[in-house]
C-alpha cells in the first residue's frame, strides 16, 4: 500500500499514565479506503491509539493528522473533526433514553441540522444495512448485544463518516452474535471504508485488513499482511502472540 | 455495560418522609396525618359555635397573604438553588483543579454554617453594606444555602452516568454542551428529580426562618395577628396545620412522581 496521501498520520506519539507508557513513540499511515487490524496482548496501547486518534485522548508529544487537520491543534474544531470519524465502542454505550431510530437520528439532526424526515429516512436505510430495521421503535435495553453492536455502528455511520474506528467491538458478544457483527463489517470495509480495527478475530483480519499492526508495551513491532503474520511473523513475541489467539 | 448502570437513589434526608406504595407503615402514616389535619381545619373553620368558627375564619383570612408570600419565596429559591446546584454539581465533577475548589469550597462552607445565622449574616451583616429589600435578602439567602444541598444532587445523579455515555457522545462530535443537554442530563434527571423534590419541601419549610427578616410569610402573619389579638393558640394552630397539609400534599406528589419515573424504568 502506498501512502502518498495519507487520511491518517501518527508521527512518533507518545502517551503516559504515570509511570506507564501507554504510547511509546508510535508511528503509523493509513491511506483512504485503508483497512488496518491492530492486535496486541491486554495493555499494550491499542485503545489508546485509536482514542488518540479522535482525542478522546490526548498524546503528550508528537503529531496527529487526520484528514488534513492537525487534531493536536487547539485551534482546530475538534468537534467537527471528530464529526468525520465513527466509533464503535466495545460496549456499545447506546444512548438508553432513545429509541433506536432516535440513536442514529440525534447527531445528525442537532449537529448537520438534518430535518427530522431526511435523517429518519436515511435512519432506516442505515438499520436495513445493518439488518434491524424491525427493532427501530425499540429501545435498547430491549436488543441483544449483537443487535445493540449494530445500531452502535449504524449510528456511527448516520454522521457519514470518512474513517470508522472500532475498539474491540465483538469482545463483550456471547460467541453466537460474534458473527452478524462481523458482517456487518465485512459489508462497510468492501464498500470502501476507511477502517481502524482493534480486534482478535483474526478470521476477519484474513479476509478485510490491508495491514496488520501489532502492538506490545505501547510500541508498534511488527506491521505487515494477514498473510505475513499467519505465515512468517518475525518478532518472538509476536510469534508468541500469534501462538496464544489463535 | 453502559445500560446496565445501577440506579441510584439520592437520600439528602431532610425532608418530609416520602410515601411510596411499597412502604405500607408510612403510607397509611401519611393518610391518618392527612385526615387529622384536614379534618381539624375544617372542624375549626365551621365549629358549630359561631363565636369560635368566626375567630378562625378570621385568622385565615388573615394568614392567606402569608400563604402566598410562602409559596413565591420558596418557588423562587427553588429555581435559583436549582441552576446554582447544576454548576455546583458540574464544578464539583470538574477535572480543572481550581474550580473543582471552588465549588467544593461553597459546598464545604454553606454546610457548615446554620441557615438561619446565613440569613441574618446576609441581611443584617452583609446589610450594612449593600442595602437589600428582605424579599431579596431571603431569596438570596435560601437560594445559595439550598444551591449547596442541590449541588451534591446534581453532583449525584450526573455522576452515576456511565463515562462510556459521555464518550459516545463526544465521539459523534457533540460538544460538552450538547453532550449534558442532549446525553446526559435526559438519562440523569431521574436521579436527581427525587430529592429535588424533596429539597423543595425542605424547603418550603424552612423559609418560615424568613419570617425573622420581616417578610410577610405564612409564620410572620401569623406573629402579626397574635401579638395584636393574643390568641396564640387559635393562631399558631392554624399555621401548624396549613403548613403541615402543604408538606403533606407535596410530599404525596414527590412520591407519585417517583412511581412514574420508575415505571420508565421498566421499558
Ligand atoms: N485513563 C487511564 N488511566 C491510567 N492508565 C490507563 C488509562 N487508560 C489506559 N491506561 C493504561 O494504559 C495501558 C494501555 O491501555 P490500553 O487500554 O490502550 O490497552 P489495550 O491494548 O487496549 O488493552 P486491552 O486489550 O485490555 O483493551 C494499560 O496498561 C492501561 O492500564
Ligand atoms: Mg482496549
Amino acid at each position: 500500500m502506498i501512502n502518498d496521501n495519507p487520511i491518517i498520520k501518527i508521527t512518533n506519539a507518545s502517551k503516559s499514565f504515570g509511570e506507564l507508557k501507554a504510547l511509546d513513540n508510535v508511528s503509523l499511515e493509513i491511506a483512504q479506503g485503508e483497512k488496518v487490524v491492530i492486535i496486541g496482548p491486554s495493555g499494550s496501547g491499542k485503545s489508546t491509539l485509536l482514542r488518540a486518534i479522535n482525542q478522546l485522548e490526548t498524546i503528550d508529544s508528537g503529531q496527529l493528522i487526520v484528514d488534513g487537520h492537525n487534531v493536536c491543534d487547539l485551534d482546530e474544531d475538534i468537534n467537527a473533526i471528530r464529526m468525520e470519524l465513527g466509533m464503535v465502542f466495545q460496549s456499545f454505550n447506546l444512548f438508553p433514553h432513545k429509541s433506536v431510530l432516535d440513536n442514529l437520528t440525534l447527531a445528525p439532526r442537532k449537529l448537520r441540522k438534518i430535518p427530522r424526515e431526511e435523517a429518519e429516512s436515511y435512519a432506516m436505510e442505515l438499520l436495513a444495512k445493518v439488518d434491524i430495521q424491525e427493532k427501530a421503535h425499540q429501545y435498547p435495553a430491549q436488543l441483544s448485544g449483537g443487535q445493540k453492536q449494530r445500531v452502535a455502528i449504524a449510528r456511527a455511520l448516520a454522521m457519514n463518516p470518512k474513517i470508522m474506528l472500532f475498539d474491540e467491538p465483538t469482545s463483550a458478544l456471547d460467541p453466537e452474535m460474534i458473527g452478524e457483527v462481523l458482517d456487518v463489517m465485512v459489508k462497510l470495509a468492501k464498500e470502501g471504508m476507511t477502517m481502524v480495527v482493534v480486534t482478535h478475530e483474526m478470521g476477519f483480519a484474513k479476509e478485510v485488513a490491508d495491514r496488520v499492526v501489532f502492538m506490545d508495551h505501547g510500541q508498534i513491532l511488527e506491521v505487515g499482511t494477514p498473510i505475513h503474520f499467519f505465515e512468517n511473523p518475525e518478532h518472538p513475541r509476536l510469534q508468541k502472540f500469534m501462538d496464544q489467539i489463535l | 455495560m453502559a445500560e446496565e448502570k445501577k440506579k441510584v437513589r439520592i437520600d439528602v434526608g431532610d425532608g418530609a418522609a416520602i410515601p411510596s406504595k411499597s412502604d405500607k407503615g408510612l403510607f397509611s402514616a401519611w393518610l391518618l396525618s392527612f385526615f387529622l389535619a384536614v379534618g381539624a381545619l375544617l372542624l375549626l373553620l365551621f365549629y358549630p359555635d359561631p363565636e369560635v368558627s368566626d375567630k378562625y375564619q378570621e385568622i385565615l383570612v388573615f394568614l392567606a397573604d402569608g400563604i402566598v408570600i410562602t409559596f413565591q419565596v420558596t418557588l423562587s429559591s427553588i429555581a435559583i438553588a436549582i441552576v446554582i446546584g447544576f454548576f455546583t454539581g458540574l464544578g464539583r465533577l470538574s477535572k480543572i483543579w481550581i474550580i473543582n475548589l471552588i465549588a467544593s469550597t461553597y459546598v464545604e462552607v454553606v454546610r457548615g454554617i446554620p441557615l438561619l445565622v446565613q440569613l441574618f449574616y446576609l441581611y443584617y451583616a452583609i446589610g450594612e453594606f449593600i442595602k437589600m429589600p428582605d424579599m431579596v435578602a431571603a431569596i438570596m439567602a435560601m437560594s445559595i444555602c439550598y444551591g449547596a444541598y442541590m449541588g451534591e444532587v446534581f453532583r449525584a445523579g450526573i455522576d452515576s452516568i456511565d463515562q462510556g455515555q459521555t464518550e459516545a457522545a463526544r465521539s459523534l462530535g457533540f460538544n460538552g454542551a450538547q453532550t449534558m443537554m442532549y446525553v446526559i442530563l435526559p438519562q440523569a434527571w431521574r436521579t436527581i428529580l427525587p430529592p429535588v423534590g424533596n429539597e423543595f419541601i425542605a424547603l418550603l419549610k424552612d423559609t418560615s426562618l424568613v419570617s425573622i427578616l420581616g417578610v410577610a410569610d405564612l409564620l410572620r402573619r401569623g406573629r402579626e395577628y397574635a401579638s395584636t389579638s393574643f390568641d396564640y393558640f387559635q393562631t399558631y394552630t392554624l399555621v401548624a396545620i396549613i403548613y403541615l397539609i402543604i408538606t403533606l400534599i407535596l410530599s404525596k406528589l414527590v412520591s407519585k412522581m417517583e412511581e412514574r419515573l420508575g415505571q420508565h424504568d421498566q421499558r
